[in-house]
Parts: structure tokens; sequence; C-alpha cells
């Protein structure tokens, strides 16, 4: 796949996973296996690049007697999520197209 | 490998990047190996999990651009100087290495200018051998018209191999190309290791 189009996609993958609660690293691959396989490396870029833009803040926390940090998807990431489902309707819709799926117009 | 030790391999692997950032990756990695044994892991499966130390820290280098190892290098070499050698050695001393680092660039640069000036060295002929084929052969028109067929045979036979040869040369270059590119990236990502490596070993 394309490494831009693959960033992107990936970028959402990580906001969608914190979307209705806080989580953290961990819990962020075990969220995403079963769609995409984040190496803790590939997550740590990319939680980088959320929080310098401003998509995500991060929060240290105690948890069972160590820290932990916590990641909290902030209004702009949720818009940003919202930015990319309308922009993916419109590459579905060119997709059905494509694979010929649409219906015909007589 | 336990924790302790595979952290302290990927803190040793990391020397190459700004102290903070090392304490970062460091922590990171730190909860993915505790989150792991709270999961019921034992340690041992916990670290195997994450890969290989070595594995972890090429993939960092590659994520990592190259210019910031470099600037870290820059700042972490004028630090040393700053602490261990006196102010002379300092002004006489720093100047070298730059000058080395200007010098190894410059090295790799033309390296790279050279290997590239072949691959345009040979899509040149590809690309002449074709235009004069097609001239060759839109030329056998005169000799018709001349009334001279073995001429214009001869010229259209002459043209169609040399537009054949040229195309024959195309992906011989076009693999050529490719295979530079990846050369180069395998360089880079050379280079990034060796900054990321030898800042302490040096």
């Amino acid at each position: 796949m394309d490494v831009q189009l693959k960033r992107g996609i990936l970028d959402v993958c990580v906001l969608a996973a914190i979307r209705s609660v806080d989580s953290y690293g961990y819990q962020i691959i075990k969220d995403l296996k079963p769609y995409v396989e984040l190496s803790e490396s590939t997550l740590y870029t990319i939680l980088k690049r959320l929080e310098a833009s401003e998509l995500l803040t991060v929060r240290t926390a105690e948890h069972g007697g160590r820290l932990r940090k916590y990641y909290h998807i902030t209004a702009k990431g949720l818009q940003y999520i919202e930015e990319f489902k309308q922009e993916w309707k419109g590459i579905m819709s060119i997709y059905r197209f494509i694979a010929g799926e649409e219906e015909s117009h007589g | 490998m336990d924790k302790q030790g595979f952290l302290a391999a990927l803190r040793e692997g990391l020397r190459g990047l700004p102290p903070a950032d090392i304490e970062e990756r460091v922590a990171f990695y730190n909860e993915m190996i505790d989150d792991r044994m709270e999961e019921g892991l034992t340690e041992a499966q916990a670290v195997a999990e994450l890969g290989s130390v070595e594995s972890v820290i090429a993939q960092i280098a590659a994520e990592t651009p190259l210019v910031k190892l470099v600037k870290e290098k820059v700042r972490s070499e004028r630090k040393r100087g700053g602490k261990g050698l006196t102010t002379a050695l300092l002004v006489l001393g720093s100047p070298i290495w730059v000058s080395l680092l200007i010098a190894a660039f410059a090295v790799v640069l033309s390296l790279v200018v050279a290997a590239w000036s072949v691959v345009i060295a040979l899509y040149g002929p590809a690309l002449s051998l074709v235009v004069s084929g097609v001239a060759c052969v839109a030329f056998s028109v005169v000799y018709i018209l001349l009334g001279n067929i073995p001429g214009a045979a001869f010229a259209v036979g002459a043209g169609l191999a040399a537009v054949g040869l040229g195309l024959l040369l195309f992906p011989a270059c076009n693999a050529l190309a490719k295979a530079l590119v990846k050369g180069m990236k395998k360089l880079v990502q050379g280079i990034k290791s060796l900054l990321m490596r030898r800042k302490g070993a040096e």
C-alpha cells in the first residue's frame, strides 16, 4: 500500500481507538490487532505525531503502583475522524464505480 | 532476556538520539512490558513479544529523520568538547570534526551523483537509438522517391534495428535505476544506524 495513504489511515485508526474512552499504548495495540498489526515503534511515532498536531493529549496517571500514559482525543481529533469519514465516502463511491458495483443508470 | 536487559540494550542502542527522546522511548517500552506482564505473561514472554532489541532499534532508526540524528551529533559533540577539553582545544578541535563530517557528506554526495550519471549515460544512448531509428525509417521515403528500393529497404531495416535495440535498453536502465534507489535507501539507513550507535563509542 502507498506509504502516505497507509500513514493517514493508521493515524485515524489510533484516534478511533481512543474516541470513546481514554486509552493507553498496549490497549490501543490490542484494540487495533484485528484490523492492523501495529508495532510499538510505529505506534509511538503515530502518537507523537497526533500529539504534535493537537489531535490528542497525553496524561500520566498512576496504575497499580506504576505510571502509565493515557491518551485523550481532543475536539480537533474528533473532527479529524469526521473529515476522514467524509473524504472516504467519496473514495468509496469511486471504488464502487471502478469495481463495477454501481447501479447502472439506464 | 529480562526487562532490565532489554531496556538497557535499548538505551545503549539509541544513544544517537536526544537524551529526552531516549528516556521517553525507554519509558514507553517499559510500560509496554509491564502491561503485558499484568495480562499474565511472564517477563521473558512480554519482552519476547516486542521483538529483538536490534530490530526495534533498526525500526526506530528508520523512523527518525536523518537531520535529527546529525543535529544531535553536533550538539553532543559540542557539549562533550566543552566538558572535557580546554577552550583552545575546543576551538581547534570542533572545526576538525565538523569539516570531517562535511567531507564525509561530500564523498557520499559525489558517489550518489556518480551513480546517477551512469544511469543517465545509459538512458541517453537508449533514447538516441530510438530517435535515430525512427528518423532512419522516415528517411526511407526519400529513397523510395528517388527510386532506390534497396536503399529504402536498408534504411527501414537499420532504423527498426536501432529502435529495437533502444527499446531493449530501457528495461535494463529501469532496473539499474531501481537498484540504485534501493541502494541509496540502504546507504541512508546505514548512516543512520552509525549515528545512532556510535555516539558513545568514539
